[in-house]
């Protein structure tokens, strides 16, 4: 952006010092150098100031939602401006032309403060304008471009959120699961889809309802529970833990199978020796406690996945800075732990 | 008699195929195992016909044991998966089988039938090639230790000497027999191992030293001590792969 301004102030001075040339170009009485001197000296005390905005003003770039307040700020600086403008401009053309064994004649000091003042008022405004406009349009552009990210960004998070629901790995095993066990015990397998179709039906309506009571939460973990134990019988062990207080909380709907689904995805799956899971909640204050634990080797990866970031995201969007969540390797094991705001459901 | 072995992490996953495949009159279940290293013991030691191989399975995943196998007699193999795109899509690509969870009687009978006519027919160890793909094989070998199985590091492995059917493997420590092949070993281990007689190969970080002897031949000194014998028909590949 400053690139182009200053592209279009050397042409503007080039037409400055051609429109000076071209019109004493036919005075005998002046010298071909002196209009050069007069635009010259002109243009090299104006493209200092240039630089010292262009340097020093950014700070000011603020307030250009404000535009009376942006060009106040600016305008402020005028007489210092015509000051040292006149008086730099008019000192060096007189010790040039006495270089040259000249005098500089020009109107009497009054007539010359008043005219260039006016003159610098105007060019002034107009530069001004100029790099409001050029300030302006940058800065329309990145906000646009902020807000397609943002835009981009939420698409994203809302897709996510809807495939870290279920997944479809766990899903077909479960169906695999009632599939066997169909050929054995009919009524055990009449149950398991049962369960199955209750956390389906669990899983789809969370859209359509942001918040639940942690009682409710906490069912369609045992039912998440129950339908993995048919699945592991013998490698996992389950105790729960929760105060009547916490389970009255609210909390944002389906919120913890996620991360009981992880404790099952790295620390069950991946192990063949027997699993503890510990899932616990507990008010302490003003804040609700949500702990899922699992015995077993901190495999590294936990604490990235989809599933994780997604929670996060959650939390975020209707708690801000008042929630957390943390995924962290423990003594004997790995702990998820959720944190947020008391409120009764 | 095809003898079978199944295995899956989940017990009523196993009790499904054994129900099914027991039912059939040409095929016998001979065993079974519940997580990737006892996969591997029971196919060395029950040497079966057929093996329902899960994938997702704590420890070695089923493709982890698959890449492990000498490819070309290896037994055939059927993969059995809930959900993983990738595997399948590459064992799309290589004509290699799977079952997909859940499945039916139909599916079960199709994939059986498939099994029959693949037997005796030429066995192309694309199952195993096509898990190699998938697993980072090529970076740890599965061998015996005592009764166990055991995972070593592909970079410990100082050389490998064939013998027989079987394969030596020296590393600083120990010294593990294999039963593979050498040039099935070197298939699976990769770029880290070079050739230098026909029946050595060197990890190529090892070798300290060469030296000429008469007839073209070289002794290769190895970091760990030992001195090998370079024959002048792997000379060439081995320059050209050492490090300057």
């Amino acid at each position: 952006m400053s690139r182009a301004l200053y592209w279009l102030w050397a042409v503007f001075w080039l037409l400055m010092i051609a429109v000076a040339v071209q019109d004493k170009i036919s005075d005998p009485y002046i010298k071909w150098w002196e209009p050069y001197l007069w635009e010259g000296s002109s243009c090299i005390v104006a493209t200092l100031w240039l630089v010292l905005q262009q340097r020093a003003a950014g700070g000011w770039d603020r307030y250009l939602t404000q535009p009376l307040k942006w060009f106040g700020l600016h305008l402020a600086w005028l007489p210092v401006l015509a000051l040292t403008f006149i008086t730099s401009v008019y000192a060096a053309r007189h010790g040039i032309y006495a270089l040259a064994g000249r005098s500089y004649h020009h109107p009497s000091w009054p007539f010359v403060f008043m005219y260039e003042t006016v003159k610098l008022t105007l060019f002034m405004g107009l530069w001004l304008a100029i790099i409001f406009g050029l300030k302006s349009f940058t800065l329309w552009k990145q906000e646009r471009e902020r807000l397609l990210q943002m835009q981009k960004h939420l698409a994203e998070s809302q897709l996510a959120q809807l495939k870290a629901q279920l997944q479809p790995h766990f899903l077909f095993n479960a169906l695999n699961t009632i599939s066997a066990l169909m050929q054995s015990d009919v009524a055990r397998a009449d149950r398991l889809l049962t369960r199955l179709a209750d956390l389906l039906r669990a899983s789809l309506t969370v859209g359509s309802r942001h918040q639940t009571s942690l009682r409710d939460e906490w069912k369609l973990l045992e039912l998440y529970a129950s339908i993995m134990q048919e699945r592991f019988a013998g490698r996992v062990t389950l105790t729960w833990h929760a105060s009547d207080e916490a389970l009255n909380a609210s909390i944002p709907a389906m919120l913890l199978q996620p991360l009981l689904e992880n404790a099952y995805k790295h620390g069950v799956e991946k192990s063949s020796q027997p699993v503890a899971i510990r899932v616990e909640a507990e008010r302490a204050g003003d804040e609700l406690y949500v702990r899922i634990h699992n015995s077993g080797a901190w495999p590294g990866v936990q604490g990235s996945g989809i599933g994780l970031r997604n929670c996060r995201e959650r939390l975020a969007l209707v708690y801000g800075e008042r929630a957390k969540l943390e995924v962290v390797p423990v003594s004997d094991g790995v702990t998820a732990s959720v944190t947020l705001p008391y409120e009764q459901s | 008699m095809v003898r079978v072995l199944i295995v899956d992490d989940e017990a009523p996953a196993r009790d499904k195929l054994r129900r099914w495949v027991g039912a059939q009159g040409d095929f016998e279940v001979a065993g079974e195992a519940a997580d990737g290293l006892a996969a591997a013991a029971a196919i060395e030691s029950l040497k079966p016909d057929v093996v329902f191989l899960d994938i997702q399975m704590p420890g070695l995943s089923g493709l982890e044991v698959a890449a492990q196998l000498e490819s070309d007699a290896a037994p055939l193999l059927v993969f059995v998966t809930a959900f993983d795109e990738h595997a399948i899509r590459a064992f799309d690509l290589n004509a290699v089988d799977y079952l997909l969870k859940p499945y039916d009687r139909d599916r079960l009978e199709k994939s059986l039938q498939r099994l029959r006519e693949r037997r005796g027919a030429a066995q192309l160890g694309s199952a195993v090639r096509a898990a190699r793909a998938q697993t980072r094989s090529s970076e740890r070998l599965l061998v015996p230790r005592g009764e166990q199985l055991e995972l070593i590091e592909a970079s410990a492995i100082h050389w490998l000497e064939a013998d027989d059917n079987y394969v030596h493997v020296h590393t600083a420590g120990a010294k593990y027999l294999v039963r593979r092949t050498l040039a099935d070993l070197l298939e699976q281990l990769g770029e880290r191992f070079v050739r230098i007689h026909k029946s050595t190969a060197v990890n190529l970080a090892e070798v300290a030293s060469l030296a000429p002897l008469f007839k073209g031949d070289h002794e290769v000194r190895l970091r760990g001590g030992a001195v090998l014998r370079l024959s002048r028909r792997f000379k060439d590949e081995l320059f050209a792969r050492m490090p300057r």
